[in-house]
């Protein structure tokens, strides 16, 4: 904020910064102008008229609106003047003039800007006995919007939202005058994936959520037990970590809106964090702990469960503790996780402990620098992440970036994504990232900041002459971009002040994982620090890192192998760390198969999707249990199943993509027998047998006494007590407690974490074609897939991810088949059979299939292989309907 | 001495014989309620709670819960739901799916009625409120949209 402009009001002189609005000055010195199209986010319109005041001008003083008046130097307004006043009275008696006043059947009557400013700012009655104007009290906008046109006001909020934030115009007004009313373009649905904010911007009960419609009021009065009470807390959908509000009555969710945070989702959510509330109460939920019985999963009490467990795991613990596994979850509390690989670690023995994505994605921990970097970069380039798909919130701000700050967007993506839209597209293929990024910086190299770059840091002059042999013409040709796209993209990155690089999960796994990651590595060490940045996939990946649920890694990224680090650990808990790295998610997974791991603990995660390789795994093992909210395919093939509840019935903590903890508080009572995750951790510890004195955990090694039991040091009675330690434990998280965090959370610096500092030589591998698979197999996250989250609301049933396979339409015609009929997709690993539907945003010689569909055809496909995998399409017998989702 | 105590004593016994006597002959002002006789109340009297409908058989409540909020002992519990509407319950889009007062919480203070924005929520003038089960004390729609014909006689106002 540089210049400050001097304005007066109502004779007294205020100090505010150049640039804004009378509205927003007004706010800033704390006078309360009354705004209903006005919106901090959004641009003046002056549709209301609500927010008139008296300025003066050459010519007199004039009656105009605050809001698209901008603040100049020596502006003297009358904001209580008698003529002022009364035209504001008199806007908003017009304003009410129509209202229905049904505010008693109102979702927003309560926390509604027209009830609080006809009460502040209102004559107390109207001159209007006529009968009110008739409009459709109850017209859908989707599914999951409900317009009420009576009451609405024509402030333009969500249209206009819509349009700057969205970029997608899919709401207009149609009629005049007092027939004015808000509505969809024909055959054009209501289908952003942020609509629902247009909800909360609403400054009238207009717009209400059908989710959650009528279940709630917003009154924060009236019994304790039965007011609606705001549990301020985060989003657990994806790795952005936006800011939640979930209204809870009666120990059941209500309502989810969004919560302010400017560091990080500014005040938006998307519809999945907005409406999938489904969950929390589902039906569909475990209730109570069961073990299996002569093949037969029945009711048990957590007595009975708690102990099969631990008699289990014990048994193989005491045999060989290398046969234990454990999974971790990204979409669970840091808590939870740390206590889970302090328990396998400690009690078990074992660093068989893994999430999905995790030891299996070479993952830089850093992740995004700032949320706000996006807002500052002027070239960004996303390579293999979906923005639009995977973090709704956060592709609002990218498309922000190009269309507002006119930062130059290179998209790097198997599909062209939505993201593609704004920017630059460059095909590419799954597995062959390394190969384009080579030849990128083989054109980078030469031009200065580059060129000095290499002369400065160590790896330098042999990166030059190693990058160069991956000639751009050679590989244009081999993955289908143009040179000039190449050399486009090097020329900008050269000019760019803040460039970004953000590259997705897929990327730094499979079989190309390693020189993905050190192709991008080297970029980040040309373009600069901080500005190439891994976006984690869920809720809590980063968090997941953090505390060590990863095979190689004890928490705070430090490396198992190294002594001196198991000796610091050995002093914080007691007790020896082991020595060797374990296995991954999926070399655990493979040590089923063969029958080197027996008994596999899994807390919040589902292996069992993975494909029939997985399940085969799973069913090969002695001991399997599981943890977790929903009875999952996995669970189906346990042991014993442990109820866990979900994460707003316990507090936890949860790290985003930008490193930020954030608190996301108990919200309601764990439902029946469910109990949080971290309390059964710590219940099973407290069960484990305790070793006799000078006894080793390894039957024929001598190890060092454990001074106490490592039951001792369990004592925790809240969740706080563990994050205690975490922040004892986790270089980064030091000095973090609950109350230290606050309301918008902190980040962890990132000066404790390695990053690249030279140059390494990663040589791609290359794929050799097979004639037998010809095409490549795009698997992609949408937002709405079939996981539990989403699918127990009803109301997103429509906007779920079709179950197709997604094809090039002259690929289609090319197997000469119709849009609609069903194939078969074959890999090496699995055949699939779903209808194919045409679309060109997916590349010729790709088909495209979503994760998380029902039966999971792509993790399927994939197998233990990931993302490169080679599959054949077959045409099959005659052609079902492809359901149509804007049907 | 004995013989003065013996005297007043007997004065006493006789008096108060006098009053027992006097009130033997008099009708009794016990009424017998609930069954037998009905008792008279004025038209401003609070008694049992009662959910009424429009003439058309609609109910009038809408389900807005300001009745729960304006509640001091917290003895109402609503819960609002959407009418269907080809069949709906109430006017409107809004009606209560579930409505419990809860009597043994209930004060009489009238405030829900006052809060009621459609005059759904009365106080009526049942007053026979006795159960034999702490559970039947609790309200459900169902029993307050049907109350029973209290067995009253409305006196005029004073």
């Amino acid at each position: 904020m540089g210049e400050r402009v001097t304005i007066t009001i109502d004779g007294k002189e205020y100090q505010v910064p150049a640039g804004i609005t009378l509205t927003r000055a007004a706010e800033m010195v704390g006078i309360d102008i009354p705004i209903f199209c006005d919106h901090p986010r959004l641009e003046p319109v002056g549709a209301c008229r609500q927010c008139l005041v008296e300025i003066e001008t050459p010519r007199g003083t004039r009656l105009t609106t605050a809001c698209t008046t901008p603040v100049s130097d020596g502006l003297v307004v009358h904001y209580n003047s008698p003529r002022a006043k009364a035209a504001r009275e008199a806007t908003l008696e017009f304003i009410l003039a129509h209202h229905p006043l049904d505010c008693p059947i109102c979702d927003k009557g309560g926390e509604c800007p027209l009830q609080d400013q006809a009460m502040k700012h209102g004559p107390a009655e109207s001159h209007f006995i006529e009968e009110k104007t008739h409009k459709n009290k109850r017209h859908p906008l989707s599914d999951l919007i409900m317009l009420d046109q009576e009451r609405c006001v024509v402030c333009w909020r969500c249209i206009r939202y819509l349009e700057e934030w969205e970029f997608k115009p899919q709401l207009g007004l149609y009629h005049r005058g007092g027939e004015t009313v808000i509505d969809t373009h024909p055959n054009r649905p209501l289908a952003a994936k942020t609509s629902g904010n247009i909800i909360d911007i609403c400054p009238v009960g207009a717009l209400t959520n059908r989710v959650a419609r009528f279940q709630y009021r917003p009154w924060s009065w009236g019994p304790p037990s039965r007011t609606l009470e705001p549990v301020p807390t985060v989003c657990v959908h994806c790795s952005l970590g936006c800011n939640l509000q979930v209204d809870v009555r009666t120990h059941r969710v209500r309502r989810i809106k969004a919560r302010e945070n400017s560091a990080v989702n500014d005040m938006w959510i998307c519809d999945k964090g907005r409406f999938a509330q489904g969950f929390f109460h589902s039906e569909e939920r475990i209730r109570q702990p069961l073990v299996r019985e002569n093949g037969e999963l029945r009711p048990a009490t957590w007595d009975e469960a708690l102990q099969r467990v631990v008699d289990g795991l014990y048994r193989w613990a005491q045999e060989n503790p290398e046969a234990v596994g454990a999974m971790g979850s990204p979409k669970v509390g840091n808590e939870a996780n740390y206590l889970l690989q302090k328990f396998f670690r400690l009690m078990v023995d074992t660093n068989n402990i893994d999430h999905r994505w995790g030891g299996d994605v070479l993952a830089d921990p850093r992740g995004l620098s700032a949320v706000e970097a996006i807002h500052q970069a002027d070239v960004i380039v996303l390579v293999g992440v979906d923005l639009a798909e995977e973090m709704p919130v956060f592709a609002n701000f990218y498309k922000r970036a190009v269309r507002r700050n006119n930062a130059q967007a290179f998209v790097i993506h198997p599909r062209r994504t939505e993201d593609a839209d704004f920017g630059t597209y460059i095909p590419v293929l799954p597995g062959s990232e390394a190969l384009l990024l080579n030849a990128l910086m083989a054109l980078m190299v030469d031009q200065e900041p580059f060129a000095a770059q290499t002369r400065r840091l160590p790896g330098g002059r042999d990166f030059v002459t190693w990058v160069k042999e991956h000639r751009p013409e050679d590989i244009s040709a081999l993955v289908g971009v143009s040179q000039e796209t190449l050399e486009a993209l090097a020329r900008t990155l050269a000019e760019a002040q803040r460039p970004l690089v953000l590259y997705g999960p897929d990327v730094v796994r499979g079989f190309q994982a390693e020189a993905n990651r050190a192709a991008l590595d080297n970029l980040e060490l040309l373009l600069g620090k901080d500005r190439v940045a891994y976006i984690a996939p869920d809720a809590n990946s980063v968090g997941a890192r953090d505390m060590g649920v990863l095979p190689h890694r004890l928490p705070g990224h430090q490396d198992v192998t190294d002594a001196e680090v198991r000796e610091r650990f050995r002093r914080y808990w007691g007790s020896e760390v082991p020595e060797e790295a374990g296995l991954t998610y999926q070399g655990m997974l493979e040590a089923a198969a063969d029958g080197r791991l027996k008994a596999l603990f899994v807390m919040g995660a589902d292996p069992a999707d993975e494909g029939p390789w997985a399940e085969e795994a799973l069913k090969a093992l002695d001991v399997l249990v599981v943890q977790d909210v929903f009875m999952t395919r996995t669970a189906l093939l346990a042991d014993v199943v442990l109820p866990a509840s979900t994460y707003a019935e316990s507090d936890a903590t949860f790290t985003n993509v930008e490193r930020r903890v954030q608190r996301a508080p108990r919200a309601f009572r764990p439902e029946r027998d469910s109990r949080p995750d971290w309390a059964i951790l710590v219940d099973l510890a407290k069960r484990w047998p305790i070793r006799e004195a000078g006894e080793s955990k390894r039957k024929g090694r001598k190890g060092k006494r454990a001074r106490r039991s490592p039951q001792a040091r369990w004592n925790y009675t809240r969740p706080q007590d563990v994050l205690r330690e975490i922040a004892r434990v986790v270089p980064q998280y030091e000095g973090l407690t609950w109350d230290a965090l606050g309301e918008g959370g902190r980040q962890w610096p990132t000066d404790r974490v390695a990053r690249p500092r030279r140059f390494v030589q990663v040589t791609p591998r290359f794929q050799a074609a097979d004639p037998e698979y010809p095409y490549y197999l795009v698997a992609e996250r949408f937002l709405f897939d079939h996981t539990k989250m989403t699918r127990t609301t009803e109301e997103l049933h429509h906007v779920l991810e079709p179950a197709v396979v997604r094809m090039h339409p002259e690929d289609i015609y090319d197997l000469g088949i119709q849009e609609g009929s069903t194939v078969e997709v074959v890999s090496r690993h699995a055949s699939v059979a779903l209808p194919v539907q045409a679309d060109e945003r997916v590349q010729r010689g790709t088909v495209a299939i979503a994760y998380s569909l029902p039966g999971s055809p792509a993790e399927a496909l994939m197998g233990p292989e990931g993302p490169g995998v080679m599959v054949a399409v077959r045409t099959t017998g005659p052609a079902p309907r492809v359901v149509n989702i804007l049907d | 001495m004995a013989i003065k105590e013996l005297v007043e004593g007997g004065v006493a016994i006789t008096q108060a014989m006098g009053v027992t006597f006097k009130h033997l002959l008099q009708k009794p002002i016990t009424v017998q309620s609930p069954d037998w006789e009905p008792i008279a109340v004025y038209p401003r009297f609070r008694g049992r709670h009662e959910l009424r409908r429009y003439e058309n058989g609609l109910e009038r409540c809408i389900g807005c819960q300001l009745c729960e909020a304006s509640c001091p002992t917290g003895a109402i519990y609503v819960e609002a739901a959407e009418n269907d509407p080809e069949n709906p319950v109430s006017p409107g889009e809004r009606y209560a799916k579930v409505y419990e007062i809860n009597l043994l919480r209930c004060i009489f203070c009238g405030a829900c009625q006052d809060a009621c924005p459609t005059e759904a929520i009365v106080l009526g003038h049942n007053y026979t409120l006795a159960n034999y089960d702490r559970r039947d004390f609790l309200l459900t729609k169902e029993e307050l949209l049907n109350p029973p014909e209290p067995n009253v006689i409305i006196r005029a106002e004073e």
